[in-house]
């Protein structure tokens, strides 16, 4: 064949293979070094990976006021878990779609914690959360249905405010591009964003963490993720509710505004893996998945999904919401040496002697503050007060990419493939947000493949 | 002893004064010696100039000017013995350029193009200013096309000017967007009524009903010929022989490579939205009952790299593309027209010749490769009147009236663009081919297709009539950040386009 074409045309193809060559060559030689060395070799030297500092309050310093987007369970949570971790907090601001979940928190605030928002300052509607953001907030606690998270994170970020984002971050791959390209925003701004996956604040999790770079398993060989659990809430159409204000009533049972509970909770369990495994993406996923139960919305029950990251490496991830069978959520990471379990917080040897184990007592005795949930925000607190950028909506938005995956390889029954999904032109927003009748033909349940 | 250690002393003293005044002296020349003035008081490309006082890097949002040094200079930060390396030899490049060279008579043209582009521009140079690739107001376009940046830059040796060439330099035609509007502007006038008719087996013009778009057919008679050459031939492959006797059919040819003109045209008609799943167009385009076939998807960009279009050979469409055109073609004039098989297309370029070029003269002598030739200059003389090839394009493509026809009344068979066959590619395709055969084709099946004649940027020993090209698929949609990627325009190749053949219809009795 023409030799001098494949020189100049394919050049570069060519001399990128050799490069690889080049890697691999080397990763082998370290290997080989690793076998005569009995000792555990670190997977990353520390300073090559975050490790939060965990104290039971965040320091004190500039008084910072707070928005909050989304008054519902999880926001009026995540708010008094924020007034618990640090003081000199006030809460200046809320948004929600609806009113009354907004008159909730306000009074609630109001009852347990003195704090009163004054009436100017609360804002109802869609576009609630620049109200909030535009309001002089420095922090806003954004717990809305995940959809919308990445424009809300946008927008505060744009204002220069500092956020928490509820998880999930994205529920489709147009959010998770506007989540990675905001979070490089949000850093060059020196922001602070914390995420909820509050695994990363558990000190059972961190320890664990550390131990497996410190290269306490070995080479990171593969995993198993769960979340199974009963029926979730939901929430029968009420008289007098249009098609929008039912959905986002009842929104963990809607696929365009949860992402559907793999994404919504599962990614929790996706993330554990993918954090232990330095955020290395998987490059396809299979999956199963079907809806026997649930009675509102149109979401499946459970899926089953094989991720499949480089080199042969495989996560298994399990989630399931319904009543009366074995329930688990729980995470596992296996690696040459040994393996790791969030069931008992503990690491085993190949041959199920423990080599370490999360010691809950001694826990207890050095720190008065256990609930991640807390200490979450104390993280965040501190990297505001102290000036210091931190990132959390990289990784988060990475793992709420793989559920995404996951749950359209169980929806088409098609193998998907990161690079496709990372790039699709998938969109789980409406085109126009008001309260009001939907085309509700378009959210119907999803079947895979086909039949005659 | 006291003395002498005191001699040594100043000695030392002296010794250190002087290095450094001489580092002081160093480091101002190095300073004075990368301003812009002093770049431009050498480097005499006004033309450049004035474009980079019309780039956004001289006059950028944020008042930064960006000057000659910043690009065209490895950072500091990669090595000081790099930069000082490469600014030594850049410096002895343009003073002996300057002594020796007449600027009207350098190709300024083909060094803004992207391959010599590449040559000059430093990737990390970019990085070094443009630290994070998602400023805010980046489209969601931006963000896909960054992220595939990120992702696979090394893997796939992407760099930033492989999408963003006209950020140094002004270019007029070219744009970094998605291309606006289904409709492009073709040649003015009224549509065609109807087809041409054709009676006899001779040239006709083909008007495309519903279009401005008229193509010039020549009849091809038929005739036996060699296909291939001998391993004698100078820059002969291995892949362009055994030679083997074939019978062709006559057919008509288009005189040139589709234009721009009719590919838009063909464009207008039959665009596809944004981002039309391929299964889609597919899907349609194969029913066998088709009255209206889908088209390409609006490219990114101006797919003519601002060269210009109207006459010029459309390009970067895939073999895909250039296969639903011909599929449009048919449709709308109700003859059939293809893509050339690979034998009809080298017995066309041919014309009845034997010798490597359809013309006098060794391919040695017209090639930049060799010792010789670099010692004294390839000869152009006569190749420069038949092929736009790298001797005489400039680096880009040019309007068919540029050169002469071959024997046949084709033009830029072997170059200006290469031209897509209906043969999928195979090193060995011609051991398989019986001697004697009539229109023989390719391989059933396979990854890559056959690409004939030279482009405008290959040497003259790549535009034998025998040399064989092949697409290269994956290469040529690296950049290309979608994914599925597109199946209508290539990202990474330019040289790429396709010329037409129709069937002689039933009606026509080709020996008259």
């Amino acid at each position: 064949m023409s030799e001098n074409k494949m020189d100049r045309r394919s050049f570069l193809g060519t001399s990128a293979k050799i490069g690889v060559v080049g890697v691999v060559g080397g990763s082998a030689l370290l290997a080989s070094c690793a076998k005569k060395e009995p000792k555990a070799v670190a997977l990353r030297q520390p300073g090559e990976y975050y490790v939060p500092e965990l104290p039971d309050k965040a320091i004190d310093g500039k008084a910072l006021k707070v928005g909050v987007i989304g008054c519902g369970g999880r926001g009026s949570g995540a708010i008094m878990n924020l007034l618990d971790a640090a003081d000199g907090i006030t809460v200046t601001a809320l948004g929600d779609t609806f009113e009354d979940r907004l008159v909730s928190l306000k009074d609630k605030l109001k009852e347990k914690r003195n704090q009163v928002v004054a009436d100017e300052n609360c804002f109802v509607g869609f576009d609630a959360y620049k109200k909030v953001i535009d309001s002089g907030v420095d922090m806003v606690i954004v717990a809305t249905p995940p959809v919308f998270r990445p424009t809300h994170f946008q927008y505060a970020t744009e204002k220069g405010v500092h956020s928490f984002l509820e998880k999930p971050i994205a529920v489709d791959a147009k959010g998770y591009r506007l989540i990675m390209a905001t979070a490089k925003q949000a850093q060059a701004k020196g922001l602070s964003v914390v995420c909820g996956t509050q695994r990363h604040h558990q000190r059972p999790y961190v320890e664990a963490f550390q131990k497996i770079q410190e290269g306490m398993i070995g080479e990171i060989t593969g995993g198993n993720v769960y979340w199974n659990q009963g029926m979730l809430w939901y929430k029968e159409r009420q008289k007098g509710w249009s098609d929008m204000e039912w959905m986002i009533r009842d929104w963990v049972n809607w696929k365009w505004l949860s992402g559907d509970h793999i994404v919504e909770q599962h990614v929790h369990n996706i993330d554990v893996f993918n954090w232990m495994f330095g955020y290395k993406h998987p490059i396809k996923a299979t999956a199963f998945g079907s809806r026997q139960r649930r009675i509102t919305g149109d979401q499946y029950d459970f899926f089953s999904v094989d991720f499949e990251y480089e080199n042969g490496i495989h996560l298994h991830s399990m989630c399931r919401q319904i009543d009366g069978c074995s329930n688990n959520v729980s995470e596992s990471v296996h690696g040459t040496k040994g393996y790791w379990s969030s069931a008992d917080h503990a690491i085993r040897d190949l041959q199920g002697n423990i080599l370490w184990q999360f010691n809950k007592e001694a826990a207890e005795a050095e720190f008065k503050q256990q609930d991640p949930y807390v200490l979450e925000h104390v993280d965040w607190v501190n990297h505001i007060r102290k000036g210091t950028a931190h990132d959390e909506a990289s990784e988060c938005g990475m793992s709420s990419l793989c559920g995404v995956m996951g749950r359209e390889a169980a929806y088409t029954g098609q193998t998907i493939e990161w690079d496709t999904i990372s790039a699709a032109d998938l969109d789980y927003l409406p085109e126009k947000l008001e309260i009001g009748p939907m085309d509700m033909s378009k959210y119907t349940v999803q079947v895979p493949g086909s039949a005659k | 002893m006291a003395e002498g250690k005191g001699k040594y002393w100043i000695i030392g003293l002296i010794g250190l004064l002087m290095g450094f005044f001489i580092m002081a002296a160093f480091d101002t020349t190095m300073n004075k010696t990368s301003t812009n003035e002093y770049c431009m008081s050498c480097h005499t490309h006004e033309q450049a100039d004035l474009d980079w006082k019309k780039s956004p890097h001289y006059n950028s949002h944020s008042g930064v000017m960006t000057d000659c040094a910043a690009c065209h200079l490895p950072p500091k930060e990669d090595g000081l013995l790099k930069y000082y390396v490469v600014k030594s030899r850049i410096g002895i490049k343009d003073l002996w350029a300057k002594w020796t060279k007449d600027p009207e008579e350098i190709d300024w043209e083909s060094k803004r193009q992207l391959e010599h582009a590449r040559k000059i521009v430093y990737n990390s140079s970019c990085e070094k200013c443009h630290v994070n690739l998602f400023p805010e107001g980046i489209s969601d376009d931006g963000i896909t096309a960054h992220l595939h940046y990120e992702e696979n830059a090394k893997k796939l040796g992407l760099d930033c000017i492989s999408c963003h060439l006209n950020v140094g330099h002004y270019m007029p035609g070219y744009e970094h967007k998605r291309l606006e509007g289904t409709v492009i502007q073709t040649i003015e006038g009224d549509p065609y009524d109807s087809a041409a008719v054709v009676n006899s087996f001779e040239n006709f013009t083909e008007t495309v009903p519903g279009t401005t778009a008229a193509i010039n057919m020549i009849a091809v008679p038929g005739g036996e010929f060699t296909i291939g050459s001998s391993p004698k031939e100078p820059f002969h492959k291995e892949d362009e022989g055994p030679q083997k006797k074939v019978k062709i059919s006559p057919f008509f040819m288009g005189e040139v490579e589709i234009t721009w003109n009719q590919f838009w045209a063909f464009y207008n008609e039959t665009m596809s939205e944004g981002r039309t799943p391929p299964e889609k167009i597919y899907a349609n385009n194969n029913r066998p009952d088709v009255d209206a076939v889908s088209g390409p998807t609006p490219p990114f960009g101006f797919p003519d790299q601002g060269w210009g279009m109207g006459e010029r050979p459309a390009i970067t469409m895939t073999h895909y593309s250039a296969t639903t055109f011909c599929q449009w073609l048919s449709l709308k004039t109700g003859r059939h027209y293809r893509l050339p098989t690979e034998t009809e297309w080298e017995y066309a370029a041919r014309g009845g010749t034997e010798t490597p070029y359809f013309f006098e003269g060794n391919p040695k002598k017209y090639s930049e490769q060799g010792f010789m030739s670099k010692l004294r200059g390839a000869d152009t003389t006569m190749i420069a009147r038949y092929v736009v090839y790298s001797g005489n394009s400039s680096g880009k493509t040019q309007e068919a009236k540029a050169v002469h026809a071959n024997p046949f009344g084709l033009k830029n068979m072997l170059g200006n663009v290469m031209e897509y066959c209906s043969d999928w590619y195979a090193e060995d395709a011609y051991s398989k081919i019986p001697d004697g055969a009539l229109d023989p084709k390719g391989p059933e099946s396979g990854k890559e297709h056959v690409v004939r004649g030279g482009s405008y940027a290959d040497d003259a020993s790549l535009v034998r009539c025998s040399s064989r090209g092949r697409t290269y698929n994956d290469d040529w949609l690296r950049t290309d950040p979608q994914n599925p990627k597109s199946i209508w325009w290539y990202s990474d190749i330019k040289g790429v386009g396709f010329r037409v053949v129709c069937d002689v219809p039933d009606n026509v009795n080709i020996n008259k």
